[in-house]
């Protein structure tokens, strides 16, 4: 049998997005030999949406996957151009932090990361078939005939699956703009008898930065001390930028009702859902007509590029409304569009097809992650790539799967939510649907999840030793605090009790702490045993 | 919605004795299948909601055991939202019992009790507090019951909740929307803003809690002892409010002390009344003893009706009575209007007690004594949307506690996610009244309240 077969792994990996590469990374890391299945190797991780990693309860995801072993944090962290600690104004518990990436950076980073991962290779080829017998997956069959032969097999394919790209009146098949769809894995897949829906996302124009009169426009700065995503990251060091904010006007939304008539969404061209929380800019046209004017983020695309993209806008109107919708704007009276917006249809399949694992229940040993389960989000992506390539290993490995409570993290809430309730429109993280989201913090992250991912054999001895350092050093902190006396009215208490009153801050009694503990605590260190405190 | 329930049920939906006519329902997907096994009509198939006349027959042999009228309600039209039979044939518990042994062997499966309304509630065809009220109905002993049993089973309780849960939804929308949605052009409610709208939802609920006054003896009753020394007239009055109401079969529970008691109706609410004539020795001993025992008797009681002799000077041993009563819900009643009156109405310390002057004797004043008994329970203030059941008083009672909390922690300045914590417990209590909001909702709440989409 084994000589029907060209190559053989323990986990193969179809698609190399983010949630394709953290599933690979996390399947080789835990000692599987690992491929890792794309159509363009150029291609991997790319960002094929906004250049920008968090932002709240998707912050919180990045930081969880951080904590559990993953590694889009430590990437972007490498990459990020804009940090932002968004909900900062507001209690611990929904602060969040965001990044602008730079978006080729991201790419070359994260193939770099999955390169020097020993046990993982990267493979550029169509997959056309998942192979299965008796209810089992066997392996997959790649174009040009070729057999490969797998334990396990995590699908990834993001806009992939019968991906159609509308633009105005024009439309055709693409997985994403300028890439060619996956058609006959579509076919292997509903051959299967899933429950399969299609859904509908979009994006924005992108704009020559050249051409555009930032000087008009309102500038957003990021942070003065950036935060960063990965609980492994000492400084982010990389040049910083600005994001620029505009309005839309009414001269811009009446060209959007003078051409609805060419509008796909409206004509009816396009069937799949789209999310509410992300709009095309013809629904929020149409639907809140009384509102004079939409606010737009420009955010640049990266270091190395003078390319925008025009946050807020997403659109499939024809090419030429386009243009004529972003002149209408300030500032962008001039500006030359480098690519225009679409929308684009693609198959998803049901989650309440899949076990809390990931896993199908149709196919054992076939896995699905991302944007296939009927989520958006890189980083909605990333955390399910990285639970399916866990369990995958976990499983081959003979051991209990490895499931998140709703209580321990974002992530078990984001799987539970999937595979009990299914979904019907892009799923996307909020905090509210957290019903403990008061415990589910950026700050505790990895005390939430990095013993676990000990446990499981993901994180490493070295950066567990480095999570047991730090977990001393707030022990260190919160028993100094426990023993200074403060005077208050009522006589003498202790920092920590001090500290439980809203008004009191853990920097009043950071001067007093012993200096070698002080010089090795971070800000966000000493922020956390306070948060914890009160 | 996935759902376990696919099997057909039957049951006899009339009480198994000798009558005019009986009901065999069925309800699930093969219910008119079965019922087309077992009948047979000229128009040979029924119809949605058209009642058929034909002959009830065992399919094994073709005898014709009844002749019946059967209607068939099509799925989702009919109480149970399934496809669902009633045939209606005679009375008799043994016709009744073979043709539901037919639709047995038909391959029906017995109901449980109460298992049709619980299908009706599983498919949402009603909420559980129209469940509820549909057995309050059927178990109803009075017109008042029957009245209040029906508004809830048509929502009368959702109703009222309905407007204050929208309120509260929609500021759990909007707090939800300026922590999620900070990126996004999203106002944020002023605290005092938040505030004010606390106070209009609990605005809302407080009279709904307080409908429970009354509502709470609209179906357990009430317990009336009256109190007084001999020959005020006690039994008199006793018999008065007894005069031309029903009896009603079953006893309201109470006590089982040696006092005369009588269960009826007065004004639509169960009125167990309860006298303490035959204890009325003239041995001063005894008279003590008396006053005891039905001191006692007293303490069990809701209300208490104080009578005096309005025809006497005021004596001792009422205002030994009286003397006891102190801190007691009780109505001064003054008998014997018909005689001359002679009591001193000084000592009676009246207050600003409500006094019912009757005569037993002639009638006199006794309506109003009926109407006062129940005044202070606002049953005169109408009954709409009344909460009769301690479960729902208990829910409502829960959400106003959460949110008085989720006041205090406005007030002392906590962060959002932590007031919406108490809005959420809020929401979860009214939710077991109305049906559940879920986050789903509340994300669609903010959607179309505000344009997000960075």
């Amino acid at each position: 049998m084994a000589a029907d077969f060209n190559e053989v792994y323990d986990v193969v990996v179809i698609g190399a997005g983010h949630a394709g590469c953290e599933a690979a990374l996390a399947a080789a890391r835990m000692g599987m030999s690992t491929a890792l299945y794309t159509m363009n190797a150029d291609l991997i991780a790319q960002m094929s949406c906004n250049p920008a990693i968090g932002g709240i309860a998707k912050g919180h995801i990045v930081r969880e996957i951080d904590g559990l072993g993953g590694v889009m944090g430590q990437v972007i962290d490498r990459v990020g151009i804009q940090f932002r600690l968004l909900n900062s104004s507001r209690g611990p518990a929904v602060w969040s932090p965001r990044a602008q990436a730079d978006k080729q950076g991201y790419r070359v980073e994260m193939r770099r990361v999955l390169e020097r991962q020993s046990g993982l290779r990267i493979k550029q080829a169509e997959v056309v078939a998942i192979l299965r017998e008796a209810g089992r997956v066997t392996g997959l069959e790649l174009r040009d005939g070729r057999r490969v032969r797998a334990h396990a097999v995590i699908l990834t394919t993001g806009t992939f699956l019968n991906g159609l790209i509308h633009i105005g009146e024009n439309r055709y098949s693409a997985g994403r703009s300028g890439e060619t769809p996956s058609i006959p894995l579509a076919e292997s897949v509903k051959s299967t008898g899933f429950e399969w829906g299609r859904m509908k996302t979009g994006t924005p124009p992108r704009l020559d930065g050249r051409t555009i009169d930032f000087g008009s426009l309102e500038e957003q700065k990021g942070d003065a001390r950036p935060t960063p995503f990965s609980f492994e990251t000492v400084a982010i060091t990389q040049p910083q930028v600005s994001c620029f904010i505009t309005y839309t006007n009414e001269t811009a939304h009446q060209i959007i009702r003078d051409n609805m008539n060419r509008s796909p969404l409206y004509s009816g061209q396009i069937q799949g859902i789209g999310p509410r929380y992300c709009p095309s800019f013809e629904d929020k046209v149409v639907k809140f007509p009384d509102k004079v004017r939409h606010q737009l983020f420009l955010e640049p695309e990266g270091l190395t590029t003078n390319e925008i993209y025009v946050n807020g806008l997403s659109t499939s109107m024809p090419a030429d409304v386009q243009m004529r919708l972003v002149h209408a704007i300030p500032g962008l009276e001039n500006a030359e569009v480098i690519r225009p917006g679409y929308a684009i249809e693609y198959d998803f399949v049901q989650p309440t097809e899949l076990h809390p694992t990931l896993e199908t229940k149709r196919v054992e040993g076939l896995y699905h992650a991302g944007q296939i389960n009927g989520t958006t989000g890189y980083e909605e992506a990333a955390c399910q790539g990285l639970i399916a390539g866990i369990n995958a290993a976990l499983k081959a490995q003979g051991k209990p799967a490895f499931v998140l409570e709703r209580d321990q993290a974002y992530i078990g809430i984001l799987i539970d939510d999937l595979v009990t309730k299914g979904t019907n429109e892009p799923y996307r993280m909020f905090t509210s649907r957290a019903e403990f989201r008061l415990h589910l913090r950026i700050d505790n992250a990895d005390q939430r999840l990095t013993p676990l991912g000990r446990q499981i054999g993901l994180v490493s001895e070295t950066a567990f030793n480095r999570y047991r350092a730090k977990q001393e050093r707030l022990e260190r902190l919160m028993s100094h605090l426990n023993q200074v006396r403060v005077q208050v009215e009522a006589g003498k208490i202790s920092a920590a009790q001090a500290l439980k009153r809203p008004e009191i801050k853990i920097e009043a009694f950071l001067e007093s702490a012993p200096d070698e503990l002080r010089e090795q605590l971070s800000w966000e260190e000493s922020k956390a045993v306070e948060t914890s405190i009160k | 919605m996935p759902t376990l329930i696919e099997d057909t049920i039957a049951a006899i939906s009339t009480p198994l004795g000798k009558s005019g006519l009986g009901v065999i329902r069925l309800s699930g997907k093969d219910s008119r299948r079965i019922a087309l096994s077992l009948f047979s009509s000229p128009r040979k198939d029924l119809q949605d909601r058209v009642p058929v006349l034909g002959n009830l027959f065992e399919p094994s042999t073709g005898d014709v055991i009844d002749q019946a009228v059967v209607t068939y309600f099509q799925a989702p039209r009919s109480f149970t939202r399934e496809d669902l039979v009633e045939i209606s044939c005679h009375g008799s518990p043994v016709i009744l019992k073979g043709v539901l042994g037919l639709a047995l062997e038909a391959g029906a499966r017995l109901a449980s009790p109460g298992e049709f309304t619980l299908r009706a509630f599983l498919r949402g065809r009603i909420d559980l507090v129209q469940a509820e009220a549909i057995r309050d109905l059927i178990e109803a002993q009075t017109l008042f019951q029957v009245k209040v049993a029906q508004e809830q089973a048509t929502g009368s309780i959702s109703r009222r909740v309905r407007p204050v849960k929208e309120q509260l939804v929609q500021l759990i929308a909007l707090l939800e929307a300026g922590i999620d949605f900070a990126e996004d052009d999203v106002s944020v409610l002023a605290e005092g803003e938040i505030g004010r709208r606390l106070s209009d939802i609990e605005a809302g609920l407080v009279p709904l809690r307080a409908s429970f006054a009354l509502g709470r003896i609209v179906n357990s009753g009430l317990s009336i002892a009256l109190a007084g020394r001999p020959n005020v007239g006690k039994s008199s009055v006793f018999n008065a409010l007894l005069q031309e109401e029903r009896a009603i079969v079953t006893e309201i529970p109470g006590t089982t002390r040696d006092v005369v008691s009588e269960t009826t109706q007065i004004q639509g609410i169960p009125v167990r009344l309860m006298d303490t004539a035959g204890i009325r020795e003239a041995n001063d001993r005894v008279e003590q003893l008396g006053i005891d025992r039905s001191m006692e008797a007293l303490a069990d009681a809701d209300r208490v009706l104080f009578i005096v002799d309005g025809s006497e000077p005021w004596t001792a041993l009422d205002a030994e009575i009286l003397d006891r009563l102190e801190g007691r819900s009780y109505l001064l009643v003054v008998n014997k209007l018909d005689l001359e009156q002679q009591i001193d109405e000084g000592s009676l310390r009246i207050g600003a007690k409500t006094v019912c002057r009757v005569s037993a004797k002639t009638g006199q004043g006794i309506d109003d004594l009926r109407r006062a008994l129940f005044k202070e329970y606002g049953l005169l203030e109408g009954h709409a949307g009344l909460v009769t059941n301690v479960r729902h008083e208990q829910l409502i009672y829960g959400a106003l506690l959460a949110l008085s909390k989720s006041q205090n922690s406005l007030i002392n300045g906590m962060p959002h996610e932590v007031i919406l914590l108490d809005l959420y417990a809020a929401l979860k209590a009214l939710n077991a009244l109305t049906g559940e909001t879920t986050v789903e909702d509340i994300l669609g709440n903010i959607f179309s309240t505000f344009c997000i989409g960075k």
